[in-house]
């Protein structure tokens, strides 16, 4: 049980407890919320009066993170026109929570772990820090919960005040300074005996007892439990009544994925950029711009869940996303959603061979604390010009004249207020020079939009996001770089920082492939042939088709029969690391060709695309399997990620 | 330039006409981004000269589907506005039946057999006479989506309409599940956008916006199981505003579900 | 002196719903004149058919998005007179607070975005944001919200409410919305008279035409009837004997309208809020009665350019009437009530409401399980058909040396004074499923 002897208790009677509360509530400095009843069920309100609080519920309906992380949450305003003026403010009463459960406290602290990074989020942060937690100890437990299989339903941390019912009264912990100070404003207590203490100690210990769902493996076992049981029948017959409704995600205190969108007044002068709860259980939660949808299948969504609360952020953060509060076993329908349901059910069966790996390792590196995450810089298009039909190149300079200090392979969410964001891979090489380049392809809205401003027009930059190449690991190497499509863009900024007269000469041999579709959509050909010119440096172009009459002199066929013409005892595919940028479709192929030429799966790079909407790690959307793409990649070394079973769908 | 839009309506109540005016001081700003060259319910002006068409209403007859082709050929963008107009709404109902045997019961042995205001078919959504660029759903739809739908086309980009169901929108609410309170709600394959409006007052969805997937036969045994609700009840609540999604004769049509709109 | 022309006027303006003037003149002499429904009948009785009791509210509320808040209680009347059901108090003054919001919203709407812009000259309300008026349309603008707020708080929804369920409402307001609401209701009261005198400046627009006909309306004794009375007849008083009310109201078929046309004692007969003020003016709240005064309003009034007045004055006495219901409620306390219990059984209910435009009727007949078996709505517009017929041939003579566009005018002027709602009146009949 948790030790929690360290702590100061005092005693209160529930006359003067109520008289606490309403002092608390007539103070307008702060709001005070409570749980209140709602018909049959219980629910975290403001209070009126203290005869409003129910501190004997069994849960509520939604959990407190709707106090930290809001259903719609305004992130900024913004005015539509040529101007970039982005408002700010957060005019928000701290709040006192009265009432909360030791496993919603669970959750609240693992919230924490996520959104208070080395890239806070500052909205979240400001109102953690000005709350005030006052727990109090479960006198009812809903059939559903299973609170104490997971060890939640005690805590003996991460409240500011814990209150106790023990009959007559109520023992009150004080967790933190903030707690003490105020109960010394507001309330009158007394230093309580060693006999209330043991019968506050007495309360939690015999809790377990009030559960009636438990679960059949120890809590510890989940892990390794999914591991083994990745491509189980379990996940497509449960999922078969699924209704796709993502209840459970929306009333679950561990899920805090969301959604970000723009909304504007109708004069078209105004506007906000509105935070909101999304789901991973929906359909629309992966897809992007050009209409592709990753994790498609509801029995991959319906496991994913599952397996991001019991082993992707176990895995990152050492605690598992779930404190059996059995909210999402009230809220779903066909009652497929429950946690404990699953892992007994999975526990039944033998552990088969497969060993999955779903998280990658990184390193824990310090990043310095970035700032403000969500809005954007400004920056102004100096130059536009068409590519294609579907592509446009954009020079791009920021406001403030700085560098975007970005590295080869990173990119920048294009914001337009009123539209929305997008991710664009940085098209040039890093630069001390304010400007950078994009290639933005026209697929959505924010990407018609761009296609339709003018140089001397501003939008919103924020980045440099993701993790770019490592290029110190590949210095005295020779680099095989191939570029399918679109990728040639951001391996351009590849190519330049490598080709740099600075750098040259830190790195080997280079071999540019480089296949499109046609050559109508070659892009940066001019470019290419100067880099061809460079001694050591040898590009093969190839499209994949090329129609009658038209002037193409470089190859034909797909991008794979560059590679056979290769010639192995020429290059030394030991020192050789191999890029592949390229749609989700090239990989497969291209691996294979260099596996063939005898590369080493741990010299092999490649970047990868997914919906990135929040590039910071926390709204849930570029997850491949444990991995956010927007973090921890878009650049990943092959070794590492092949076995992660979402990586090459 | 500003959009020239053109209001028309067939076969409806319009409610969502009225929507427009129930904008209030919005329509002021409405009339400021957009000309709004026809619109006959607070109008005299009429033009033919339109980019985009809002349209409210079903189609019943023959000469509405002429009217409705005209309107077509003129528009750039045709939005298909409320219920009956995305997908036929209440006025599907009498679907059920032949049109010949609901046309005696109504009118018995007058004769209309020759007069052109009487031929009726069918009911028809409108995209099941005319390609319809997009969609504002809802009986009567949200006025915050009529807006958003509206300025989206003003700045040229596609609306955003959401494509999950109803419960995420009523879970934001916090509201108490209507299946806890022994109500068939068909919020949960129904589309969102709507803010849960219905649930939050008390009231189970009907499904005016759309259902957005046929759920699995045993999800919905086990629903109505767990619940104590019956067979009749769900049909009855899935009728309503989707008759022809769900096949009355045998039963509902239990296929796996579809792709999204 | 002897005109010749052929007017024909497809699908008039500012009105709800579909319908067509005809007018073939030749030498002086009127060949046709047709006021022609051409819209597409919906057939909801066809709706109605075998549905479950508690269904028939959301069904017939989609007749009318003007109205829906009228067909909704009528239905709830119905339905709850079928099935023996009684409302308690707060449910009936939350229904009286809903059928005013309703009857304030679509007459304010009438009055300034489909009648005001004749008296103005212009085509629509639109031209008028920009001009010396513009003051003037933003009031009406704020009244109108005014009325929306009312019904969304009561009803949950203004078009097409959720709210009003089989026995009273699914969820009720707090005390601290209600006496917000008042506030607003006694602060507008200036501005609903302030918009009373723009109109009287500009009165003159409406033509003096008046044709004797009957009037058929609810009245009560307690009050100004909407929400319940008896039917009341200018020519034959009351009749209190509403389940019979087809006794009164004779529907007709017409081979150029897709809507019946409705009779009594004579060829026609009016309704609405040129009705209900002929038959109740003395019951009106005293700002009401100030407003009437002011244009000279007395019953009995036959020019049907007045219902338009008419409606100002009612949105007064809706004013005061719902500051009124507000304040016993809150003396009474507003509790959480859950709508009454049920028992099925078989039986016929009729439900009689006033919804702006008239009288409206709605007769179901419900089996032992609770299904509809048979239905039948008289709908206001129906019964006003025949006597904008009427008066139409009773105009045109009188204008008839006009030039052709201000003929076309006069005739639009006429039939948007009524403030038909031609799409609820083209549903229809008597029907009997076997």
């Amino acid at each position: 049980m948790t030790e929690s002897s360290s702590k100061v208790v005092k005693i209160i009677t529930k006359k003067d407890l109520n008289s606490f509360v309403d002092a608390l509530i007539k103070d307008k400095t702060h709001e005070t919320i409570g749980v209140k009843a709602k018909g049959k069920r219980f629910v975290f309100g403001p209070l009126e009066h203290s005869r409003e609080l129910c501190l004997d519920y069994d849960v509520t309906i939604l959990p407190p993170k709707k106090y930290f992380l809001p259903q719609y949450e305004k992130l900024m305003g913004f005015t539509l026109g040529n101007s970039f003026n982005v408002q700010q403010s957060n005019t928000e009463k701290p709040l006192i929570l009265i009432g909360v459960h030791p496993y919603d406290i669970i959750a609240l602290e693992q919230t924490d772990k996520l959104y208070l990074d080395s890239q806070k989020d500052d909205f979240y942060k400001k109102r953690r820090e000005q709350a005030i937690i006052i727990g109090v100890d479960m006198q009812q437990v809903s059939e559903r919960s299973f609170a104490a299989s997971m060890n939640t339903h005690v805590t003996d941390s991460g409240f500011d005040l814990l209150l106790t019912n023990i009959g007559d009264k109520y023992t009150i912990t004080i967790g933190s300074e903030k707690g003490e100070n105020l109960l010394e404003k507001y309330a009158k207590t007394k230093v309580a005996a060693a006999a209330e203490i043991e019968k506050r100690d007495e309360i939690q210990k015999n809790l377990a007892s009030k559960f009636k769902k438990n679960l059949k493996v120890p809590k510890e076992e989940w892990s390794a439990l999914l591991v083994a049981n990745y491509n189980h029948p379990i996940w497509e017959k449960r999922s078969q009544k699924c209704m796709e409704c993502s209840s459970c995600t929306m009333v679950c205190p561990t899920c805090f994925c969301y959604d970000v969108k723009d909304d504007v007044s109708l004069d078209l002068k105004n506007g906000s950029r509105i935070r909101t709860w999304d789901g991973c259980l929906l359909r629309d939660f992966t897809l992007i711009g050009s209409g592709e949808v990753f994790r498609e299948d509801i029995s991959k969504r319906y496991r994913h869940r599952f397996y991001r609360k019991g082993n992707y952020l176990p895995e990152r953060y050492g605690f598992i996303a779930c404190v059996g509060c059995g909210r999402c076993g009230i809220a779903c329908l066909p009652d497929i959603a429950d946690p404990c349901d699953v892992m007994n059910d999975l526990s039944h069966f033998e552990r088969s061979d497969n060993t999955g790996k779903f998280f990658i390792k990184q390193k824990t590196e310090e990043v310095a604390d970035k700032g403000l995450i969500h809005i954007p810089r400004s920056a102004t298009i100096k130059r536009m010009e068409k590519m294609t039909e579907s592509e446009m190149f954009f020079e791009i300079e920021l406001d403030d004249k700085k560098s975007l200090g970005h590295k080869p392979g990173q990119f920048v969410e294009v914001s337009i207020f009123g539209i929305g964001e997008a991710p664009i891979s940085v098209s040039s090489g890093p630069s001390a020079s304010a400007s950078f380049e994009l290639v933005v392809r026209r697929v959505g809205n924010v990407t018609s939009h761009l296609f339709k401003m003018k140089p001397g027009e501003k939008l919103g930059i924020r980045g440099p996001l993701g993790n770019g190449f490592d290029v110190k690991s590949f210095e005295k190497k020779h680099l095989l770089l191939s570029a399918a499509g679109l990728g040639i863009a951001p391996m351009r900024s590849l190519i330049q920082y490598i080709l740099d007269k600075k750098n040259r000469k830190k790195f080997k041999d280079i071999m540019i492939l480089y296949g499109a579709k046609e050559p109508n959509l070659v892009l940066f050909k001019e470019e290419i042939d100067e880099w061809c010119k460079i001694v050591d440096v040898t590009c093969e172009l190839t499209v994949d088709q090329c129609a009658e009459g038209e002037c193409w002199t470089g190859c034909t066929g797909l991008i794979t029969t560059l590679y056979p013409k290769i010639h192995l005892d020429k290059y030394d595919s030991k020192n050789t690391i191999a890029v592949i940028i390229g749609p989700p479709i090239a990989y497969r192929y291209i691996i294979k060709c260099l596996q063939t030429l005898g590369i080493m799966d741990k010299n092999i790079y490649v970047s990868l695309e997914r919906r990135m909407k929040c590039g910071v790690g926390k709204c849930g959307h570029c997850q491949i399997n444990g991995v956010y793409v927007c973090k921890e990649g878009p650049v990943f070394n092959y070794e590492q990620i092949k076995d992660l079973p979402e990586a090459f769908e | 330039m500003k959009p020239r839009v053109a209001f028309f309506d067939f076969s409806s109540c319009e409610g969502c006409q009225l929507q427009i005016a129930n904008l209030e001081e919005e329509v002021l700003d409405l009339i400021k981004i957009v000309d709004v060259v026809s619109f006959r319910e607070v109008m005299k002006e009429h033009s033919d000269d339109y980019d985009i068409a809002i349209i409210e209403g079903s189609i019943m007859r023959p000469m509405d589907e002429q009217r409705l082709r005209r309107i077509r050929n003129h528009a750039k963008i045709l939005v298909a506005f409320g219920a009956c107009a995305t997908i036929g709404g209440v006025n599907k109902i009498r679907n059920q039946w032949p049109v010949k045997k609901v046309m005696k019961d109504v009118y018995g042995d007058v004769d209309v057999e020759n007069n052109e205001f009487f031929k009726v078919s069918h009911t028809k959504a409108i995209n099941e006479v005319v390609p319809v660029n997009y969609y504002i759903h809802g009986c009567p739809p949200n006025r915050d989506e009529i807006k958003h739908v509206i300025t989206s086309l003003a700045l040229g980009k596609k609306p955003e309409i959401p494509n999950y169901p109803v419960c995420v929108e009523c879970k934001k609410n916090e509201n108490v599940c209507l299946f806890e309170l022994g109500k068939f709600c068909i919020g949960p394959i129904t589309r969102a956008g709507c803010g849960a409006i219905c649930p939050t007052n008390g009231s189970p969805c009907d499904g005016c916006r759309g259902i957005l997937s046929k759920p699995d036969v045993e999800c919905v045994m086990e629903l109505l199981q767990r619940y104590d609700l019956t067979y009749e009840e769900m049909k009855s609540r899935c009728t309503i505003y989707n008759t022809g999604v769900f096949n009355p004769k045998d039963g509902m049509t239990l296929v796996r579900r579809g792709k999204n709109e | 002196m002897s005109n010749t022309m052929d007017i024909t006027i497809d699908h008039v303006t500012r009105v709800e719903g579909h319908g067509n003037i005809v007018l073939n003149v030749k030498k002086g002499n009127i060949e046709k004149l047709e006021w022609q429904i051409s819209e597409a009948p919906r057939f909801f009785e066809a709706m109605l058919h075998n549905r479950n009791y508690d269904e028939l509210r959301s069904i017939t509320s989609r007749i009318c998005g003007i109205c829906s808040i009228g067909h909704s209680l009528a239905s709830l009347k119905a339905t709850e007179d079928a099935l023996g059901i009684t409302i308690s108090e707060q449910t009936e003054f939350l229904r009286r607070l809903a059928i005013n919001g309703e009857n304030m919203q679509s007459h304010i709407l009438h009055i300034g975005y489909l009648a005001l812009p004749d008296l103005f000259g212009v085509g629509s309300v639109f031209p008028l944001v920009q001009s010396k008026h513009k003051d003037s349309v933003k009031k009406i603008i704020h009244l109108h919200r005014l009325s929306n707020d009312m019904s969304d708080l009561i009803c949950g929804r203004t078009t097409h409410p959720i709210r009003l369920v089989v026995g009273g409402f699914s969820a009720v307001p707090t005390a601290r919305q209600l006496s917000d609401l008042k506030k607003r209701l006694q602060k507008d009261l200036t501005v609903a008279e302030e918009v009373a005198k723009t109109i009287h400046g500009v009165i003159d627009g409406f033509p003096t035409f008046t044709r004797e006909t009957e009037f058929i309306a609810l009245s009560s004794k307690k009050e100004y009837a909407l929400y319940d009375g008896v039917i009341t007849s200018t020519d034959t008083g009351k009749h209190p004997d509403y389940k019979n009310y087809q006794n009164i109201m004779k529907e007709y078929f017409v081979p150029y309208s897709t809507a019946l046309h409705a009779k009594h004692v004579r060829e026609s007969y009016m309704v609405g809020a040129l009705a209900r003020f002929n038959i109740n003016s003395k019951q009106l709240h005293q700002n009401a009665q100030e407003v009437a005064n002011l244009f000279s309003l007395k019953a009995v009034n036959y020019n049907p350019f007045m219902n338009t007045i008419a409606q100002m004055v009612e949105f007064v006495h809706n004013i005061e009437d719902s500051i009124k219901i507000i304040d016993q409620l809150l003396d009474s306390g507003i509790k959480d009530e859950k709508p009454q219990e049920i028992t099925l059984k078989v039986g016929r209910g009729v439900g009689i409401v006033e919804v702006p435009r008239g009288i409206l009727v709605h007769d179901y007949t419900l089996n032992n399980k609770g299904k509809c078996e048979k239905a039948n709505c008289i709908i206001p517009t129906n019964q006003n058909h025949a006597n904008i017929q009427k008066d139409m041939e009773s105009f045109v003579p009188q204008i008839i040396d006009k030039p052709q566009n201000e003929i076309e005018l006069n005739l639009e002027m006429l039939v948007r004074a009524y403030d038909p709602c031609i799409s609820c009146s083209t549903h229809y009949l008597d029907v009997t499923f076997i």
